[in-house]
């Protein structure tokens, strides 16, 4: 018995794990809750199964409260990779729609889907028939939960009034909000609606969100449809792209078309063509955040649901040691504008200057964000010391009014720092001390000199140049003055014949003295003898006056005077010494011829130069 | 304006003392008053007490690095930086100036790409610019004109002493000249270093407004006068970029009244 039952347990869970492996599912759901008897509503059937080839067959429940309006039936199959095997996904959504047949509560029961022999259904739904004519109450689609469900202006469903008519290809920008307020989030979403195959798309070109600060909420890689029945019409919905948006001002803002090129056609080779469409503009009120109620000082950055908490780590510390207070403020809005409360001093305490870190996320297609400011504490004295409650008011515009978020008050036990960790202990310091930021200024003011620098002034080149200058001049002096000083020997050899020459006159000046009496022969031939000697000691460096007539003659020789000048020369010396020495014997004329002579043998004695 | 702070502050603080008030107190008096209005957070009143003092020609370091500090602290980055540039062309060894002016080009929005086009002449101006270049060029007057007397008299009354002198003399003035030389260079280079004031500025092909402009620069950045012509000034940045600027958005780091020399 108990091995039975073991087996049919087994069966029951190969059953329902083959069942999971297929991986099935079927819904259905209507598009209003209730409809007026002279109306209709959709009845949504869809199916999707993890096959290829295999279809699920749906059986519509039993409808006796209803009349089948019309039917309609759509397929999609999505191709994909998981864990590198292909799997396919085929949605069959079959849309009935049904028109009441009586008033009050109506039932649709569940519709059966066939697949692989196994059977499955929907859940049953209700429907509240209303009179004719009376309007019913829209219904909220089940999937897409409304962003705001406070929100008087917003757009649930973002085709609610797209109308296609015969277009292909429709390029479709949507807000969920038309009156938002300054700060708070919409949602730009664009949309491709096609009821061709489109291949791609290229050159998307949003349009310039100026007056908005906006954030990436999705940008699809790759074109995932969503099918959906516009006007009667299957078409294939493609979100492009969906973008966060915050209103920086109030009024009137228009949101120009975006633009796209689509490709059409199957892969590369069949009837592949390019479209370009453009979408509608948008226009939207941003409203003023409103002024009754408005708290003192607000911040116009501070909108959204936000939340704020503070923390100090640890609570508990010795005099001296930092701790690190803590604010985070959490929530859905645009963090990048908050504003957030500011610790101010508190008595023994000493702070630091805060550092803060902003962290962006989208969650269900909503912008949050956490701001987290850290500031360093130096608790200066012992005892308790309570870090006060911090407030931040905000305008929340889910619920259209000013709040105020605030923090607890936090407890710091300072006690004494021990005498041995005091002294020292490396270890434990926190306080870290990065290089930068801007110094302090000086309080003492020195003059500095801007006088131009030496070697722009007059005197600083001339003075280089005076040095070598002066030196050249004391140098150049003393090379002019040995060049100007003269030899007295060469003196003498230069003037010797001008000598003999002045002392031939000299003779002259004598003979004629002689004859007018006033001189004698002797002083005349005295002088013609030193012309002589005179000139033959200057110019030729013979002391004829120590020599003897042969040792005269030997050197004149030497010196390479011709023996007949040699002989003339000794022979006057003979005649002067003879009249000086033995007067009487000379007369005038005899004296003229001898001056003569004695003139000539210069001329001739000059002919051969000294050392010769 | 300032000078109507300025006569305002001194006649109160003489009429307070009761006495003349010699130039120096006047001015150390203001500076005070200009640092008390910083520390307050008064950077406005602060700057406007600087500036008085700017334009009774006084020219100190500190001085102009608290101002190019007021500036910083007010978003005014060009004016931060050219003050700050100006405290170190008056004392190159300033680290505090140092310190703010790297802290002010943390910030600038001009990002310079490519190599350096002045092969370095700029890091060269800077590490030469704290050489005694004035008191070297006095040293150099100095040992030359002494060595070139040893010279002489050694060549009027040779003696080896004298010979020995001078050379010794000759080798200190030639130390000398390179610090000059090196200090000159430096010198020479910061008279046309120039800052961009104005917040941004474009850069054009040619001194007019309607020549093309292939760039912008932005305050802070610091650049190179290469010409002047019709209210524009042709700058360079380090890496080579060259433009006509209008004259007013930058501005020289050594002011007309600081140096006699010729800029261009």
């Amino acid at each position: 018995m108990s091995r039975r039952t073991g087996s049919a347990l087994f069966a029951l869970l190969v059953a329902f794990a083959a069942a999971a492996a297929e991986d099935v599912q079927v819904s259905a759901r209507t598009d209003a809750d209730e409809v007026a008897l002279d109306g209709t509503l959709n009845l949504t059937i869809t199916a999707t199964v993890s096959s290829k080839g295999d279809q699920a067959e749906l059986s519509l429940p039993d409808l006796k409260d209803f009349d089948v309006v019309s039917r309609s039936q759509s397929e999609q199959v999505a191709f994909t990779f998981v864990n590198g095997a292909p799997t396919f996904r085929r949605t069959t959504v079959t849309t009935v729609k049904l028109a009441p047949r009586r008033e009050g509560q109506l039932a649709i029961e569940a519709a059966r889907v066939t697949y692989k022999g196994r059977a499955y259904t929907t859940q049953r739904l209700s429907i509240r028939a209303l009179p004719p004519g009376q309007s019913p109450t829209p219904k909220a689609r089940a999937q897409a939960p409304p962003p705001d469900r406070f929100a008087e202006d917003a757009i649930t469903d973002p085709f609610q009034d797209v109308h296609p008519q015969s277009r292909d290809l429709v390029l479709r920008a949507s807000i969920d909000r038309e009156r938002p307020f300054v700060g708070q989030q919409i949602s730009y979403s664009l949309y491709l609606l096609a009821r061709v195959n489109v291949s791609g798309i290229d050159k998307l070109q949003l349009p310039r969100l100026d007056g908005f600060w906006s954030e990436e909420i999705e940008a699809p890689q790759q074109l995932v449809g969503e099918a959906r029945i516009i006007d009667g019409v299957p078409y294939r919905a493609f979100l492009l792209r969906k973008r966060a948006l915050f209103p920086l001002r109030a009024g009137k803002v228009q949101i120009d078309p975006a633009e796209v090129e689509v490709m059409t056609g199957f892969g590369m080779l069949f009837s592949r063509s390019s479209t370009r469409r453009s979408s509608q503009p948008l226009t939207l009120e941003v409203q003023p955040l409103p002024e009754t109620h408005k708290p003192d000082g607000f911040d116009a950055g501070n909108v959204g649901s936000w939340t704020l908490t503070a923390s100090v780590d640890p609570v508990a510390v010795a005099v001296g040691q930092p701790v690190t207070f803590k604010l985070v403020a959490q929530g859905r809005g645009n963090v990048r504008n908050l504003a957030l409360p500011k610790l101010g001093q508190i008595p023994g305490l000493r702070s630091y200057d805060a550092t803060s870190n902003d962290k962006e996320a989208i969650e269900q297609g909503q912008v949050t964000g956490m701001r987290t400011v850290e500031q360093l504490l130096v608790p200066e004295r012992t005892g308790a010391i309570e870090i006060p409650s911090l407030s931040m008011d905000l305008f929340d515009p889910a619920q259209k009014a000013y709040r105020t978020v605030r923090t607890g008050p936090i407890r710091l036990e300072v006690h004494a720092a021990p005498a041995s960790a005091a002294i020292g202990s490396q270890a434990q310091a926190q306080n870290l001390l990065a290089a930068g930021g801007l110094r302090p200024i000086r309080l003492r003011m020195t003059r500095a000199s801007v006088a131009p620098p030496p070697w722009t002034r007059g005197w600083f080149w001339p003075l280089l140049a005076t040095g070598p200058l002066a030196v050249a001049l004391v140098a150049g002096t003393g090379r002019l003055r040995r060049l100007l000083a003269r030899d007295p020997a060469e003196e003498r050899v230069k003037k010797a014949r001008s000598a003999a020459r002045a002392r031939l006159r000299g003779a002259e000046t004598l003979l004629d003295e002689q004859r007018r009496g006033n001189a004698s022969a002797s002083d005349f031939h005295a002088e013609v003898a030193r012309a002589l000697t005179g000139y033959l000691t200057d110019k030729q460096g013979i002391a004829a006056a120590g020599m003897t007539r042969e040792e005269l003659g030997r050197a004149l020789l030497d010196r390479g005077h011709p023996p007949g000048t040699v002989r003339a020369v000794l022979a006057v010396l003979d005649e002067c010494d003879r009249a000086r020495f033995a007067p009487g014997g000379a007369d005038l004329t005899s004296q003229e011829a001898r001056l003569e002579r004695a003139g000539r043998l210069l001329g001739e004695l000059d002919k051969v130069r000294r050392g010769a | 304006m300032r000078r109507v702070a300025l006569a305002a502050l001194c006649a109160a603080s003489a009429a307070q003392a009761g006495v003349s008030v010699p130039p120096e107190a006047r001015g150390n008096a203001l500076f005070d008053q200009a640092n008390a209005a910083y520390l307050s957070g008064e950077t406005s009143r602060a700057v406007a007490g600087y500036e008085a003092l700017l334009e009774e020609g006084l020219a100190s370091p500190e001085l102009e690095t608290n101002l190019g500090a007021a500036y910083l602290r007010q978003g005014k980055r060009g004016l931060a930086a050219l003050h700050l540039e100006r405290a170190l062309f008056l004392d190159p060894s300033d680290d505090d100036a140092r310190a703010d002016l790297l802290e002010v080009r943390r910030g600038n929005v001009d990002k310079l790409e490519g190599e350096s086009e002045d092969g370095g002449a700029e890091a060269l101006a800077r590490a030469l610019a704290p050489l005694p270049g004035p008191a070297a060029a006095v040293a150099l007057v100095a040992l030359w004109s002494l060595g070139w007397g040893l010279l002489g008299a050694n060549v009027l009354r040779p003696r080896a002493a004298l010979g020995t002198s001078a050379i010794a003399c000759f080798l200190l003035a030639g130390a000398a000249a390179l610090v000059t030389v090196g200090s000159t260079a430096a010198h020479r280079l910061t008279l046309r270093r120039a800052v961009v004031v104005a917040q941004a500025a474009p850069a054009r092909e040619g001194p007019s407004d309607r020549a093309a402009s292939h760039f912008e620069v932005h305050e802070g950045t610091a650049l190179r006068i290469e010409d002047e012509d019709q209210g524009f000034r042709r700058v360079k940045l380090a890496n080579g970029l060259t433009g006509w600027v209008p004259a007013t958005a930058v501005e020289p780091v050594v002011p007309p009244g600081w140096s006699n020399q010729r800029r261009l």
